[in-house]
């Protein structure tokens, strides 16, 4: 490990695709609005992110749309939305006055709105989408279209051919597999991957027997899926060559580094904006010194560096050391010296 | 939604609503209306205030804690040093609190709670919760110079009336604390104060030295310990003190059951109707949508409690 760097000398910037950023940091889509540079400093953010807009107006869901839960909150919005036009004269507006690059999230009923809504946004000073996979599919009986590797290809390689911005890709956790999906979205022109959005869970209100969310199930956030959002960046960073957007449970510097180190370029910040509105100008202040406690003294030099013993792991999984059968003695496996004493491979090492 | 007397069950996951800041409960299994998923229950309906022509921005303050001291049953008054939020807080409006703003929070979500004192003077504001999930024994336990992150003031909050006279406020446990100002502002406006005050029993009612303090203003305590509480009983009592002295403008929070009561008390006397709501909130600003206070329709969006409301108009049914 290297000595901590002084601030002054450290590098945050990061890139997603041909879009630079002075910092790896912007909120989560739906955690942020222009409503908070009114109260807290948003000038060092990396980009702001917009919540998903759709292309008519929606309302959300019925209350609640939100508790908390154990290091978590559960939350059923619905997205509800202005709709392009006010989002034009009224919202975005709003947004780019802060000054960063502005990500406009983007959600669709059908797989054709979500074209809509990019050609509807083509001219407008965008400096990337970001598209919400995580809508039902009202043309599949309301199953989400990010759990649909096909559909995800269907609906990104669409936005790709409406725009030349960069188009990242929110994709859902509550999958098998979130590799499938991400090699789909790169596959089809994706510029970067957004991982995850929420997991979804439900809260019991046991006194009325009924769910205390008003649409029953809803996406869990916060400390509490922090584990869970590093598993599912490490698994996607490795299987794409496309940057990772680190999301889930973020609150502090010390996280983001966390999820560089797994595989992110950049993070995205929610839930933790509530509690503490100016989380992410404090997570972007104690950056370096974050970087420093892991002998960096840049974004990019830290970005997917988590060393494992990847070599323990068969050719062909991508999960956890010990995974593949008889734990690290698999079809496939082989082990490095170095890791030899890991319980996990000790089991299958002759 | 445990503020009105539901028994104490500790290990309940946390519930942002748990201090009750902005409570329309009963201490029953009752959702608010805002859980109802509805426009409200039938003997009425809630109704957008026009936004104030001034509004203060809210701001983020870290507050360093004056004073937290046990008031009696469950209740404790917290003092911050927030000079911005004392200046500028209107009657109904509240603040977003949030406990440990140095490392990660306890709290995964910060605490709406009604401004319930404000003094210019001494640049401080006050808040009263009740000391019953775990976030709030934790809150408990903080001591003097300790610092909380506040945001605020925040909401739209009761229109005091250019006509109003007389005012009566109704408010029950902890919604008394959206009620105080108001009550307050009204005197200092020369209007003579009725205050319903109605509470589990005489212990758990501490906010009444407030309300006696407020000059012209009349105290009726309601408690459940001796049925004073039930509005079959409370309703009549009141309804005889408003044809002696008739009130323009009634302010009611804290329970459904007196909210009802108050509708019933409007419509037989010609007093307009206010009441302050509760919700589960996240940002408090409005930006994250989580707290809706009815749905409107596919196509349109309702009102949110944090920043349409927490105060409404009340129509009743019959209106």
């Amino acid at each position: 490990m290297g000595a901590p760097t002084l601030t002054s000398e450290v590098d945050l910037r990061t890139a997603l695709g041909p879009l630079v950023l002075a910092t790896p940091v912007m909120p989560a889509s739906g955690c942020f609005g222009p409503e908070l540079a009114t109260i807290v400093p948003v000038g060092s953010l990396g980009a702001v992110v917009t919540k998903t807009i759709f292309s008519a107006r929606r309302s959300g869901n019925r209350p609640h749309r939100l508790t908390e839960t154990a290091a978590g909150v559960l939350n059923s919005i619905g997205i509800p939305s202005p709709g392009v036009a006010t989002f034009r004269s009224e919202v975005l507006p709003r947004y780019r006055a802060i000054g960063v690059p502005v990500v406009v999230s983007i959600g669709g009923l059908r797989v054709e709105e979500y074209w809509q809504i990019t050609e509807e946004l083509h001219d407008e000073a965008v400096d990337a989408f970001e598209v919400n996979v995580s809508c039902p599919n009202l043309e599949r009986g309301g199953l989400t279209i990010g759990a649909n590797p096909d559909q995800v290809g269907e609906v990104v390689a669409g936005v790709r051919a409406r725009t030349d911005r960069p188009v990242l890709v929110k994709l859902t956790p509550n999958v098998t597999s979130v590799v499938e999906a991400a090699r789909v979205a790169e596959s089809v022109g994706a510029t970067a991957l957004t991982v995850a959005n929420t997991f979804l869970g439900l809260a019991v209100d046991l006194r009325a027997r009924r769910p205390v969310l008003g649409n029953a199930m809803g996406g869990l956030s916060g400390p509490a899926v922090k584990p869970l959002a590093l598993r599912l960046v490490w698994e996607a960073s490795r299987a794409v060559s496309v940057p990772v957007i680190g999301c889930g449970g973020i609150s502090s510097a010390t996280d983001a580094v966390e999820f560089l180190l797994a595989g992110a370029s950049a993070v995205q910040v929610g839930t933790a904006t509530f509690a503490r509105p100016d989380t992410m100008a404090e997570m972007v202040e104690e950056l370096p010194a974050a970087l420093g406690l892991a002998g960096a003294s840049s974004v990019h030099e830290v970005v997917g560096q988590l060393q494992v013993g990847n070599d323990c792991l068969a050719d062909d999984t991508l999960g956890v050391p010990g995974a593949s059968d008889g734990a690290g003695g698999g079809r496939g496996a082989r082990c490095h010296p170095t890791f030899r004493k890991l319980p996990t491979c000790e089991a299958g090492v002759p | 939604m445990t503020a009105g007397g539901a028994p104490t069950v500790p290990d309940l996951p946390p519930d942002p609503t748990e201090t009750g800041a902005l409570p329309l409960d009963d201490g029953q299994a009752s959702a608010t209306w805002a859980g109802s998923g509805d426009a409200g229950p039938a003997d009425g309906s809630l109704v957008m205030l026009d936004a104030p022509a001034t509004g203060a921005r809210p701001s983020l303050t870290r507050a360093a804690v004056v004073s937290n001291d046990h008031l009696g049953d469950r209740y404790w008054r917290m003092r911050l040093l927030a000079p911005d939020i004392a200046r500028h807080t209107q009657p109904g409006q509240f603040v977003m609190l949030t406990v440990t703003p140095s490392g990660p929070s306890n709290w995964v979500l910060p605490r709406p709670m009604a401004v319930a004192d404000r003094d210019e003077m001494q640049e401080t504001i006050d808040v009263v919760y009740g000391a019953h999930g775990w976030g709030t024994r934790q809150m408990a336990a903080i001591g003097a110079r300790d610092e909380l992150t506040v945001v605020g003031p925040l909401g739209n909050g009761f229109r005091l009336e250019p006509t109003t006279r007389h005012l009566m406020v109704v408010g029950r446990g902890i919604g008394l604390c959206s009620l105080s100002l108001l009550a307050v502002a009204a005197s200092q406006r020369g209007a003579a104060v009725s205050a319903v005050l109605s509470a589990r029993h005489r212990e758990a009612n501490v906010l009444v030295p407030f309300f006696e303090a407020v000059p012209d203003s009349r105290v009726v305590t309601a408690l459940d310990s001796d049925g004073s509480s039930d509005p079959q009983v409370l309703g009549p009592e009141l309804r005889i003190l408003l044809e002696e002295t008739p009130a323009q403008q009634i302010a009611t929070c804290g329970s459904r059951r007196l909210l009802r009561m108050c509708s019933a008390l409007a419509e037989a006397t010609g007093a307009t109707l206010q009441v302050a709501v509760e919700a589960h909130m996240a940002c408090g600003m409005g930006y994250c949508h989580g707290c809706s206070a009815w749905v409107q329709g596919v196509d349109q969006e309702g009102p949110l409690v944090c920043r349409d409301g927490p105060v409404f108009a009340w129509l009743p049914a019959g209106r």
